[in-house]
């Protein structure tokens, strides 16, 4: 073997090894490259030996349990299962009876009796009742005034007080008071009201300012509560002085009546700022409370997570930088509810009483109460009575979170003043309509019901009403479907027309669907709400005798409008319509929606005018209705509307037969 | 080649001509070398490949061997608990600091042993369950090993059961923790407070301002806020498979005690409910007369019929949770694994995360008074409500208590959420069960509200280079009264926009964007320059709309600003021969999009379209050249759950001239491809979330038999 050859071949050998040797002291990290996970390199050790860990629960070693019964529960202890005598409400049904304190009412207590008074919780005497009401007087501070009669402990008493009160804390009495402490408020048990103004309204009350869902770019981002009231904000958006580096921009200082105008609303924790809240809520402004020392109000069953900011008050520059780098959705959305908020719940005292005792309702029905949903999604707790149905699904407002959908048939309901070859027809009509799954005969007359009714393909069945025009808004067991199409022996309509009316209303449950509008307005030299009958490019009323809306409006409107309301219409029957569209717009917060209706040119002026019951009498009346209504909802809730829902084809120049609802077009 | 084929020769016949012996050492040295070679290759590659593996780094010993701590007698024992603590009070929440991820650091103390001056055990070290739940920590995103960033201390001193512990002596094992500074910021777990004989509800141990996620907590105890309610681990939830049962399945009773240690007094109070009620309620109770061996937890008598436990829970509709010497107990956990109703009775417990979780829908609470009342109050639970409630335990238990993870993890999130609210998890995802999230849909403009016509649309339009046709939309659009500004999206790279002289002159403000790129999805980019609410998008050669049409579009848009408002309207069917989704452009009865060549929508959609698009539809939709308006139709009806609105008769934009049904004069080819956009977005999403409906919006008093000139929006009816 040649030299070179073996010189070689010994070099690469010690190449080899030198490269081994190397290798092995300086491993080639580059192969995988080392990721040190950063916080896990340590964790938590893997035991050897854990499968041997015994159990923290050894139910051998739990002793033999010898619970100590109820204790008497004391005063600062109290819990609703403790303290509450649920069984004196009958039928689970709260009534409350107020003890109104001696001598001159204070404004505030005269306040909260008007708003309860016809309401229906108010019981007239005491036996009746199963909470009693104590309005702690306000004149001398530090005493509570005289206890009223049968206290019993303050046992099923709730002591209201509409500002923060000094004397709260009663026996086994719940509070309700404004911006209470949160370290003596017993959750479960008291109940949290807002701090309001002086002058807040009883009824209806300002709806939120909110004009637009989002905020308008360049929008002030930040307001701060100030001590004495009002609002500054800056053109930078740092608010405080000692806080920011740069300069803090010029300052603008808002007095304390007016709202906020920007995007979030800086409240610091002190009770004494509690009052700006409702404020920034008015004006949707998105409260950011800093570390509050008060509870929020109806913090209950209001989820404040989804409208207002709870922060830390030591971390002023983190709030900040989180706020502005806030996603456009989360704002959006806590924006809106604010509003959703400000107008279900606080803006008038009567909402507030109200909301007050709905919260104390909601407890003694316990699992059957209101779900968290309907307290915190329009159109809230007030308008959505819980003993409709147990089921979201069966509500005109939850479809979308349920991801239901409206049912695909309705009942008639007929209303029959006087007998007649109209209703006849009209029974066929409506029965010819594949969605038609009943029809009622809401029978009216003077006269017997005849004994015999045309053939249908669908149940017929007669309810005797009682010829009042409340009776046409009575939920009545029979009604089995959540559409309802209501009617008036008058009506004239066409199958088409029903069938295309109702493939609307299956697209807007909530709202009324109706063929015959009439508009409102505001007459500046009268100084009263009008009323237009003739033909109009607006409407914001359907007439209700012909109508598709949800059954769910009958259940609220026979169980939470007033009784004054519901003997108003039972004097003036024409006000039913105005009353029963006043209704469905203070929950819907929008107009009815306008179908086409062929009869529109023969009888301008339809459905009026002809026989007794409960339609649109002339015009002086009708607007009475509507400036009486009004009045008594403290607001006019009705909207206006320039669009009808007409089909995709209607009377267009294409031919008849592509059409689906071409007898709608006949003239 | 010549070179290599030499080489071939050569090569194999280095060895043959080695002598014998010589051959037999060069091969064995040679695979030494290689053997060696092979070896380091596989070290270099092979431990850190186990390094990258989750556990490779954590240390492997035994419990035996942790370090022993003495506790001298004299050592400081913490102060008992604040009652007063509130997270802006006794939390130390500079210690969290910002954070982008908005996530808190925890930190786990190491695990010791403690002794005292006697070198007696303070307690046995830990528990099998206190020792997943620190490894569930220690695996979370939470966890940190640098002691100086942490926010939250977790001291792997095991305080889950009280019975074993030395009070005292546990207290101050505490208290020598390196950075316990009064407790502030740390968090024990408690699964079993208090001790004969009064069973205080909250964990015994002084523990100054540290917070407590306790099992069993009272109204008196629970410092709201600021502890944390859990639920007491039922370690039956690992070691039985309770398959789900379907809700409203037929249960054999109707009401089901289980529990063994029950006050007489309340046994008396259920038997006779069982006796009133006969065969619908059960009341077990623990067996006396097993055999040797049988598991006494795993079985429950009811006289001499012996039952299953927990299997016989899954035979209730509802199941009593009565409390005992402790107000928590691990029977919830159970009954809601088993899907069964629990009916809570124990005054003033605090239920397990009661701070996020709604018990509501998973349970009912009966008070201690009324425990004879019970069964009247169940039966008045509608069956819809029951079989919701079930559905609800069982989600409650799967998500929540089935394992020591699940309940570590819920804990910390608490925590997390009232450090970050801004980031907090919302109710819904804390309470809806999987299939209601996936079915609901929550409408981002959910607000009823008419925006007020004074605030007018900005309209926005798309041009790449048809200048004169531009300039012609530009004068029509301007017409419109409530327009209020004109944003031009100048698509074209390659040439500038005519000088400002020569565009035209309008009463409202004119921009001009100029894009980086020639995409369609420009013209759904939320520009800082739209101050309105309201968009018109409108294409260049959109000149055919009367201002009346577009002002009437622009009302509708006000009383319907969730939704997508525009002229000509398609469908979208589903083919049964091809067995896929096909759009139609015919003049049907039915609308499920409408053309975005000009279409009002609210600007936030906007937003969505450029940042929330699901999947990779926007890239699609560039690459194509197409379909961008089907992007934002499905966008805008998934998002809200609701139709768009077809406005006017307006059935088509090009070719005014043209009266034929616009569906012969399209090329075919178009249409195959918008066919395969519908089908593409319907897998994108995962469903088809467009909505047919039948109508469209007309003015009022549209084609009504009235004087034309009295009619709001008379210029309108063209198709």
């Amino acid at each position: 073997m040649p030299l070179w050859r073996r010189k070689s071949f010994w070099l690469a050998l010690s190449v080899f090894w030198l490269l081994l040797i190397f290798l092995g002291l300086f491993p080639l990290r580059l192969a995988v490259p080392p990721r040190p996970l950063p916080g896990r390199s340590q964790g938590w050790p893997r035991w050897l030996d854990a499968a041997f860990l015994r159990s923290f629960f050894q139910p051998e070693a739990l002793p033999e349990d010898g619970p100590q019964l109820r204790q008497a529960p004391r005063g600062s202890s109290c819990t609703w299962g403790a303290c509450f005598d649920t069984s004196k409400c009958k039928g689970n049904l709260l009534k409350i009876f107020v003890h109104s304190s001696a001598g001159p009412t204070a404004e505030a207590h005269r306040r909260i009796l008007d708003s309860l008074e016809g309401s229906r919780y108010y019981a007239l005497s005491p036996a009746e009742a199963c909470l009693h009401l104590f309005l702690p007087s306000q004149d001398h501070r530090g005493a509570c005034g005289p206890l009223p009669p049968y206290w019993n402990g303050g046992r099923n008493h709730l002591v209201l007080s509409l500002y923060p009160a000094p004397c709260t804390r009663l026996g086994q009495a719940m509070v309700a008071e404004a911006s209470p402490s949160s370290d003596i408020f017993r959750p479960g048990f008291d109940v949290a009201l807002p701090y309001l103004p002086e002058a807040h309204p009883l009824r209806g009350g300002v709806p939120g300012q909110l004009r637009q869902h989002s905020p308008q770019p360049g929008a002030t981002l930040l307001a701060v509560a100030e001590e004495k009231g009002g609002w500054r904000t800056h053109a930078s958006a740092c608010p405080w002085d000692r806080h920011c580096e740069q300069d803090p921009g010029p300052q603008q200082t808002h007095p304390g009546e007016t709202l906020p105008n920007a995007t979030f609303c800086l409240i610091p924790g002190h009770r004494s700022a509690a009052s700006c809240f409702l404020q920034a809520l008015q004006a949707g402004c998105i409260p950011v409370l800093l570390s509050p020392r008060w509870e929020l109000p109806f913090s209950e069953v209001i989820d404040w997570t989804k409208a207002a900011i709870i922060a830390d008050e030591r971390l002023p520059l983190q709030v900040l930088t989180a706020l502005r780098e806030m996603l456009p959705s989360r704002i959006l959305s806590l924006r809106q509810q604010t509003q959703f908020l400000w107008t279900a719940y606080f803006s008038s005292v009567e909402k507030v009483v109200h909301t007050t005792l709905e919260i104390i309702q909601d407890r003694i029905w316990g699992a059957s109460g209101r779900p968290s949903l309907m307290w915190n999604s329009p159109p809230g707790a007030l308008l959505a009575l819980p003993t409709f149905s147990t089921s979201l699904k069966d509500f005109p407002f939850y479809h979308l979170q349920q991801g239901s959908s409206p049912e695909s048939s309705f009942s008639a309901l007929i209303w029959v003043g006087v007998s007649g070859e109209p209703l006849l027809k009209l029974i066929q009509v409506v029965a010819g309509s594949r969605h038609c799954a009943q029809i009622l005969i809401l029978w009216s007359s003077e006269e017997p019901p005849p004994d015999r009714w045309p053939e249908t393909t669908v149940p017929l069945a007669v309810i005797e009403g009682h010829r009042k025009a409340s009776d046409r808004f009575f939920p009545y067991d029979n009604i089995s479907t959540n559409a309802i199409l209501s009617l008036d022996v008058h009506s004239t309509l066409s199958t088409s027309e029903v069938d295309f009316a109702f493939a609307v209303w299956q697209s807007f449950p909530e709202r009324m669907v109706g063929f015959l509008t009439r508009n409102h307005f505001w007459n500046e030299a009268q100084g009263v709400w009008g009323y237009s009958t003739e033909l109009a490019n607006e409407f914001s009323m359907a007439f209700t005798t012909a109508a598709f809306y949800h059954r769910y409006y009958h259940t609220l409107f026979t169980h939470s409008l007033t009784k004054a309301l519901r003997t108003l219409v039972d004097d003036t029957p024409a006000c039913v319509d105005v009353l029963m569209n006043f209704l469905v717009a203070t929950v819907t917060r929008l107009p009815p929606i306008k179908v086409p209706y062929g009869r529109q040119r023969q009888d301008a002026a339809p459905l009026v005018a002809e026989g007794p019951g409960p339609r649109p009498e002339p015009q002086p009346l009708a607007q009475d209705c509507i400036n009486h209504v009004a009045t008594r909802f403290g607001h006019m809730p009705l909207v206006s509307s320039r669009v009808r829902m007409d089909p995709v084809l209607f009377k267009d120049p294409v031919s008849v037969q592509r059409k689906k609802y071409r007898s709608l077009e006949k003239p | 080649m010549c070179a290599s084929v030499k080489y071939n020769i050569r090569g194999p016949a280095l060895i043959p001509r080695m002598k014998t012996k010589h051959r037999f050492y060069y091969v064995t040295l040679f695979s030494i070398v290689l053997l060696g070679l092979i070896a380091t290759g596989v070290f270099q590659f092979w431990p850190h490949s186990i390094e990258s593996s989750s556990d490779g780094g954590v240390e492997k010993r035994s419990i035996r061997e942790v370090p022993v701590v003495r506790l001298p007698a004299a050592s400081p024992i913490p102060e008992r608990g604040d009652l007063s603590c509130r997270m802006h009070t006794c939390f130390d929440v500079y210690r969290c600091g910002f954070n982008p991820k908005n996530k808190i650091k925890v930190y786990i103390y190491p695990l010791n042993k403690y002794v005292d001056d006697a070198g007696v055990p303070v307690s046995s070290t830990i528990s099998r369950e206190y020792n997943q739940l620190l490894m569930a920590i220690a695996d979370s995103d939470y966890y940190t090993d640098d002691i100086s960033r942490a926010c939250l201390f977790v001291p792997s001193i095991d305080v889950l059961n009280q019975n074993p512990l030395r009070i005292k002596e546990t207290a101050q094992a505490l208290a020598q923790l390196s950075r316990w500074d009064r407790g502030t910021n740390h968090l024990l777990f408690n699964m079993l407070p208090g001790g004969p004989p009064d069973y205080n509800t909250a964990l015994d141990v002084p523990r100054d301002r540290a917070l407590l996620a306790g099992g069993g907590f009272s109204t008196w105890t629970y410092r709201q806020g600021y502890d944390v309610s859990i639920p007491v681990f039922s370690p039956l939830s690992t070691e039985v498979v309770l398959p789900e049962k379907a809700p409203g399945s037929p249960r054999r009773y109707f009401l089901l005690s289980s529990q063994m240690a029950i006050h007489p007094e309340y046994r008396e109070d259920l038997e006779a409910l069982q006796a009133k009620h006969k065969e619908s309620v059960l009341v077990l109770d623990k067996c006396t007369n097993l055999s040797e061996g049988v598991l006494s937890v795993r079985k429950r008598c009811h006289q001499h019929q012996v039952f299953d436990y927990p299997q016989v829970l899954q035979e209730a509709t509802f199941c009593v949770v009565l409390r005992g010497a402790r107000l928590g107990q691990a029977v919830l956990s159970d009954v809601l694994q088993a899907g069964c109703v629990p009916v809570v009775i124990a005054d003033s417990y605090i239920l397990p995360f009661s701070e996020v979780l709604d018990w509501k829908r998973a349970s009912v609470v009966v008070p201690e008074e009324k425990m004879s009342d019970m069964y009247s109050i169940l039966q008045n639970i509608p069956q819809r409500q029951i079989e919701e409630m079930q559905r609800q335990a069982r989600w409650f238990w799967e998500a929540y208590f089935q394992s020591i993870k699940a309940i570590a993890l819920a804990t910390l999130q608490i925590i997390n959420d009232r450090i970050y609210p801004y980031a907090a998890i919302s109710y819904e995802e804390w309470n809806d069960p999987p299939s209601v999230k996936w079915t609901s849909v929550s409408n981002p403009l959910f607000l009823p509200l008419i925006p007020p016509q004074s605030q007018g649309f900005t309209a926005i339009v798309l041009t790449y280079d048809r200048v004169e046709s531009l300039f012609r939309v530009i004068t029509e659009v301007s017409k419109v009264p409530s327009l209020s500004k004109l944003l031009v999206v100048w698509n074209n790279q390659n040439k500038n926009p005519p000088e400002e002289s020569l565009w035209p002159k309008i009463r409202v403000p004119l921009k001009v964007v100029r894009t980086a790129e020639n995409k369609l999805s420009n013209r759904f980019f939320p520009y800082d320059e739209i101050e309105t609410e309201a968009v018109l998008a409108i294409d260049d050669d959109i000149i055919m709309l009367t201002s009346d049409e577009l002002q009437f579009g622009y009302e509708v848009w006000r009383e319907f600003p969730d939704r997508l408002v525009g002229y000509p309207g398609r469908l979208h069917l589903w083919d049964h021969e091809m067995n896929k989704w096909k759009y139609e452009s015919e003049w049907t009865n039915e609308v499920s999009m409408v053309l975005t060549g000009a279409a009002f929508y609210h600007k936030y959609f906007n937003y969505l379209y450029t940042y929330k698009m699901p999947g990779d539809i926007k890239n699609w939709v560039d690459a194509h050249m197409n379909c961008e308006d089907i992007a934002m139709n499905f966008l805008v009806a998934n998002v809200t759950g609701k139709a768009v609105i077809k406005v006017t008769p307006r059935k088509k934009f090009k070719c005014p001239e043209c009266t034929a049904i616009d569906g012969l004069s399209l090329d075919q080819t178009h249409m195959v491809e918008r066919s395969e956009c519908i089908n593409k977005f319907a897998s994108v999403f995962g469903t088809m979330p467009l909505k047919v409906v039948e109508h469209r919006a007309d003015p009022v008093l549209y084609k009504d038999d009235f004087p034309e000139k009295l009619k709001s929006f008379p210029n309108i009816g063209s198709l």
